[in-house]
């Protein structure tokens, strides 16, 4: 008999297996990662589409009151007439124009993508964006006239908009109803930047300084993770400090060195001005060290890789 | 420093960097003016320098440990792949595509879906019509107090001729095309449309519903000898209008439908597959309504004789009639 327990346990566990995403196969076969923008920043790239529809049909109804086109019985029908002629065009041509982004979503830096990989069809952005009249701004106008005296009427209104708000928090790639519709779902566009490589700088050093020297077994106590974590805070040696926080950071170097030596078992005492260069030195040869294990199958990710290990060879 | 004295990954690194920060500039470069405008020579790079650059990052996964030249790869590669795989459609010809094939093809497609939008507004109507013979009162229950605009079961046959016959000069123009635009029934198709996601019973209680107003209106007037003068009154815009709600609730419905009867596929696959033609749906109804609020805020107060008000509403009509019928055939 099963025990009760496994069965959840398993479930997680399937739920667990199905790959993640944020993760595209191209027919390169090499994974790629385009991770899903959330519902938050989507919500402000809406924000800002809106504002900038609001300004541009608020213009144009300054506009034609200066020519004498409106009265002040009609001026709110013409402005509601002007912000959805506006907006309802605005949308598609701006994602059809560029390639799946508004004004808002550029700000944003997010993007819509077809959910296959593929190129992102007309009919697919026209839908999408249609779609978004009978999610977003029905619901929203209709929020903005909810009355005590049509309890039923509000009710519905109210069920209609979670409905509407609950459908992109149930699914994994944050997809609303539009969306599941056209196919398409919304990437963060990752940015390309490179940074320089630590591991070809030199640090300038005078000839009677000796030079820094690592042992095999003392390189064997940290993994990727704390490696990597070095590096942030080699790379962040470079900026200026803000004007009081000199000391502060000469303070985190000093402590940082004393556990490295403390826990690597590096007796030389390294003198301040060293310290960096000691710091760089360290990295070079715990990357080269780390990168040669991994060549030969053995993958370090923390410090605690060793107890992994074990666990791995016991759960096998 | 020496080539020789760097260790494995920085000499990976250093040897393809140029070829990186190519194709960095080839995807900028694709990505501002699109791939057709690129040279043919920059085009064909691009898609080299891009599976080039899988492989690098495939092997700086296994060799590397920096996490600079990492994160740079993933993102480059992930920005090569949109554009390559991902390029910007052709949007030219779409427009005029829409309107000579594809449109009136997604009707002929959906036909029976329409036919049950336009069932159920018949029924609504059907019920309203006896209902309001039945004890007057029904009007009340079925048309809120601010869309009759008076007209009720208490109002004189008078003032009920007077709405039809009335020029009211106020509301001509682009601020009665405004307010006819927004008035119920434009909400109506959209909520009508969009709702039908919700397994089709919101787009048939809806345009049913709508049914039982028309119904009851149509009693009213037919009680007060006036069926006619409504019917003029009402098909000048009314054909057209009615029409859209009931293709926007046809589109509602093969969304619906999609929803409860996926067949073979996923659910979310249905729904992407059915969107195909109720985007064309909506986008009809979408036409049809603000060619019946131009015909409701300009037409109906200058056209005052009932045969000519029958004669447009039901011209225009038929021209959408034979549109939707004759619309992107192709010759045998």
């Amino acid at each position: 008999m099963i025990p009760r327990p496994m069965l959840p346990r398993l479930r997680r566990k399937r739920k667990k297996d199905r790959p993640s995403p944020d993760i595209l196969m191209p027919p390169e076969g090499v994974a790629l990662t385009l991770p899903i923008a959330g519902v938050g920043v989507r919500l402000a790239a809406q924000i800002t589409d809106v504002i900038i529809t609001v300004l541009a049909a608020g213009c144009l109804l300054i506009l034609l009151a200066a020519f004498n086109l409106t009265s002040p019985r009609t001026i709110f029908a013409i402005g509601a007439l002007l912000f959805f002629f506006i907006r309802v065009p605005y949308y598609i041509v701006a994602e059809l124009g560029w390639n799946g982004q508004t004004l808002g979503k550029r700000f944003m830096k997010i993007k819509v993508v077809s959910h296959d990989g593929g190129p992102l069809t007309a009919h697919a952005l026209v839908l999408r964006n249609l779609m978004k009249e009978a999610e977003i701004f029905l619901p929203a106008t209709l929020l903005l006239t909810l009355d005590v005296a049509t309890p039923i009427e509000s009710i519905a209104s109210l069920a209609w908009i979670t409905m509407g708000l609950m459908v992109p928090l149930l699914n994994r790639y944050r997809r609303r109803l539009g969306d599941i519709m056209a196919g398409t779902h919304v990437i963060h566009l990752p940015v390309p930047v490179l940074l320089k490589d630590l591991a070809t700088e030199t640090p300038v050093v005078s000839e009677d300084r000796k030079k820094i020297v690592f042992l095999s077994h003392q390189l064997d106590h940290y993994g990727a993770f704390e490696l990597q974590t070095l590096e942030t805070l080699l790379r962040a040696q470079s900026m200026r400090p803000a004007a009081g926080a000199e000391q502060q950071r000469q303070a985190t170097i000093e402590a940082i060195v004393e556990k490295i030596r403390n826990k690597i078992g590096y007796a030389d005492p390294v003198p301040p001005a060293d310290r960096l260069r000691f710091l760089q030195a360290f990295y070079n040869a715990q990357r080269e060290h780390l990168e040669q294990r991994q060549l030969f199958g053995d993958r370090r990710e923390n410090k605690h890789y060793a107890q992994a290990d074990e666990e791995n060879r016991i759960g096998n | 420093m020496d080539n020789q004295d760097l260790m494995r990954s920085a000499r990976f690194r250093k040897e393809r960097e140029a070829d990186w920060r190519r194709l960095e500039g080839l995807v900028i470069e694709a990505e501002g003016k699109g791939l057709q405008r690129m040279d043919f020579a920059d085009a064909r790079d691009l898609a080299s320098l891009y599976r080039q650059a899988t492989t690098s990052l495939a092997i700086a996964r296994e060799i590397s440990l920096d996490k600079a030249l990492l994160g740079y790869l993933e993102a480059l590669t992930a920005r090569a792949y949109l554009c390559v795989y991902a390029p910007q459609e052709r949007v030219g010809g779409l427009v005029e595509r829409f309107f000579t094939s594809s449109a009136p093809q997604a009707m002929r497609r959906c036909w029976p879906f329409i036919l049950l939008g336009f069932v159920c507004m018949a029924l609504g109507a059907l019920t309203g019509y006896l209902l309001y013979f039945e004890n007057n009162d029904w009007f009340y229950v079925f048309t809120p107090s601010g869309l009759a605009g008076g007209r009720g079961p208490d109002a004189t046959t008078e003032a009920l001729r007077a709405v039809i016959y009335g020029g009211d000069r106020e509301t001509t123009g682009l601020g009665a095309f405004a307010a006819f635009l927004f008035s119920n029934n434009t909400r109506i198709a959209i909520f009508v449309f969009g709702l039908g996601v919700f397994a089709c019973a919101p787009a048939i209680l809806l345009t049913f519903y709508n049914g039982l107003m028309l119904g009851a209106f149509l009693g009213l007037h037919v009680d007060r000898g006036l069926g006619a003068d409504l019917a003029g009154w009402l098909s000048i815009h009314g054909v057209t209008e009615i029409s859209a709600i009931c293709i926007a609730c046809g589109g509602g419905l093969k969304l619906g439908a999609a929803v409860l009867f996926p067949g073979e596929r996923s659910r979310s696959d249905a729904l992407h597959h059915a969107g195909r033609d109720a985007v064309k749906l909506a986008l009809v109804a979408a036409l049809m309504l603000v060619a019946a609020a131009f015909l409701e805020g300009f037409a109906r107060q200058l056209v005052q004789d009932l045969n000519a008000r029958f004669v447009i509403g039901w011209g225009v009509g038929a021209l959408w009639l034979s549109w939707f019928l004759y619309g992107g055939r192709r010759r045998q």
